[in-house]
């Protein structure tokens, strides 16, 4: 039984200049342990399906089955880290950590002793008492990643999670990911515009079309780890991808008029 | 040539940190000068303007005078006995104000019907000057306390549930979809997420609603016959003791200088300046 299943899902947005279908009629399977990257051009609606899948939208049409249960809300199985951290300003770099298992009704000393493990394992336990407008961009993300690991949850959704991030800190923060995704095995989805970074971490890579969108093309991923993002196999690997997309991202900017 | 400096050596830190503490000290104090020179010349020009007798003494008492009042006053206990009643009249009926202004304004911020409904009605009472409701307070509660109180309330209330509102309104829409995904719903959604993201702007309506009720309180102790900062006030004009008017006045303001200084402003350094990284 897959982990994830995405069953024609639809949805449709109230702009200001009328009704936008954001996403085609979507169909997804995604099994346990895999690491999905989806990739597309903008406003194709990949974050839309992952907020599908998080629970945070439902869809026009077609439904989402997570650990064989249909999803109707968000959960603790299904957690969702931001391209902006949306850590909490008025908490401690621990206190966010430990606000999930807080919910969960969790005792304090195992809240605190859970939260501190995962803040070592993403190398910030000098920085359990900061306070969030302390830590730089990269810190933060690492942060967020700590809180939404905290609940310990099946699946694990990225939209966009290193976006704004420059390079430098983005490379480490693959190699931390990935070394966490090999020690758990967690599902992972993961929305991004960029490639690279796709194939990169993904074991498949899904293309989507432009708007409405939909599934193009699925791309298995079978380089061996760890990889690195300037790694031959996956430059060429990524450069295919990147054509298939680039006729995708033309018809984008061709409808939005940017190209004239 | 892989060397990572983490640190820099403490010697250099505390260095550091010895001249920042003596360059904050001499602002400090800097500071200090500055307002002791501006109310030493505004005493100066106030004094000035008694000795070249632009005004009768009667209209308008010297200093001298005006310490004589407050001196006379501290030392037969009338003043503090006043401040007393009066803080007293304040705080229950700002506390009743804090009570229930904060979470009506978090549930209007939250609740769309209710702020079509109750929000336009708050935003209607705003309008309004609290000592308006004294006359039908004091058919319903009669002429003591409970009226000036409820006018206290009356007076903080719109302030408070009306910041606390555009609070919940102005906060990101991450923090509320954070919460959603790692299980925060409901009540806890009120007490561990809104209510703290909102902190910044409950403690500006807190502020505001703060100096309402002072207005208030004093427009009531001003009508009603009693003890208090306003009724005193009410015994300078009858006696036409403008010294007494001129001191209670200052008191006034001193008092709610002292709350700004060390109740709001701390407040805020605590809950906001240092966890949102704002200055003050």
């Amino acid at each position: 039984m897959p982990k994830v299943e995405i069953n024609g899902v639809s949805q449709v947005f109230w702009s200001n200049s009328g009704a936008v279908q954001a996403l085609a009629e979507t169909s997804l399977s995604i099994d346990e342990g895999e690491f999905v990257c989806i990739v597309g051009p903008s406003g194709c609606g990949k974050s839309t399906l992952l907020n599908l899948v998080a629970g945070l939208a439902k869809p026009d049409t077609g439904r989402v089955i997570a650990n064989g249960k249909p999803v109707t809300g968000p959960g603790p199985d299904r957690v969702v880290m931001f391209q902006e951290s949306g850590l909490f300003p008025w908490l401690n770099v621990l206190q966010n950590v430990m606000f999930g298992l807080k919910m969960a009704g969790v005792p304090e000393p195992e809240r605190r002793e859970r939260a501190e493990k995962l803040l070592n394992m993403v190398h910030l336990s000098r920085f359990t008492q900061a306070w969030v407008h302390e830590l730089s961009g990269g810190m933060k993300q690492r942060v967020a990643l700590a809180r939404a690991l905290a609940p310990n949850p099946d699946i694990l959704l990225m939209d966009e999670p290193f976006a704004a991030l420059d390079a430098q800190t983005r490379d480490m923060l693959h190699d931390e990911l990935e070394g966490l995704w090999a020690s758990t095995r967690k599902t992972v989805i993961f929305v991004t515009h960029n490639v690279r970074e796709a194939v990169r971490l993904g074991t498949r890579v899904i293309v989507m079309t432009a708007r409405p969108g939909q599934v193009k093309n699925t791309y298995e991923i079978d380089l061996p780890r760890p990889r690195h993002i300037e790694d031959i196999g996956l430059v060429k690997i990524a450069a295919t991808i990147r054509d298939d997309l680039r006729s995708e991202v033309l018809q984008t900017t061709h409808e939005e008029g940017i190209d004239r | 040539m892989s060397t990572v400096v983490h640190q820099a050596p403490s010697a250099v830190l505390s260095a550091i940190a010895q001249t920042k503490a003596r360059k904050d000290r001499l602002e400090r104090w800097r500071i200090y000068a500055m307002r002791l020179a501006f109310f030493a010349s505004l005493f100066g020009l106030w004094q000035a303007l008694v000795w070249l007798e632009v005004w009768d003494e009667m209209i308008f008492p010297s200093l001298p005078q005006v310490t004589e009042t407050l001196w006379l006053g501290m030392s037969d206990k009338s003043l503090p006995a006043a401040i007393a009643i009066s803080l007293q009249r304040l705080l229950i009926g700002y506390g009743l104000a804090l009570c229930i202004g904060i979470p009506l304004g978090l549930l209007l911020g939250r609740v769309r019907w209710l702020n079509e409904t109750v929000g336009m009605l708050a935003m209607g009472l705003q309008a309004l000057p609290s000592i308006c409701w004294l006359p039908l307070a004091v058919l319903w509660f009669g002429l003591g306390e409970s009226a000036m109180i409820f006018v206290v309330v009356m007076g903080a209330l719109m302030a408070l549930t009306l910041a606390t509102r555009d609070g919940v309104k102005n906060m990101p829409p991450l923090y509320m979809r954070a919460a959603h995904v790692l299980g925060a719903s409901g009540w806890r959604l009120y007490v561990h997420v809104m209510l703290p993201a909102t902190l910044p702007a409950i403690l500006t309506g807190a502020k505001l609603g703060w100096s309402f009720a002072w207005r208030s309180l004093m427009a009531a102790e001003l009508l009603l016959v009693g003890v208090g900062l306003g009724s005193l006030l009410e015994r300078g004009r009858e006696l036409h003791d403008m010294s007494l008017v001129v001191a209670v006045m200052m008191v006034i303001m001193f008092v709610g200088l002292m709350t700004d200084r060390w109740l709001f402003s701390r407040l805020e350094q605590r809950l906001v300046h240092r966890r949102w990284g704002t200055s003050a």
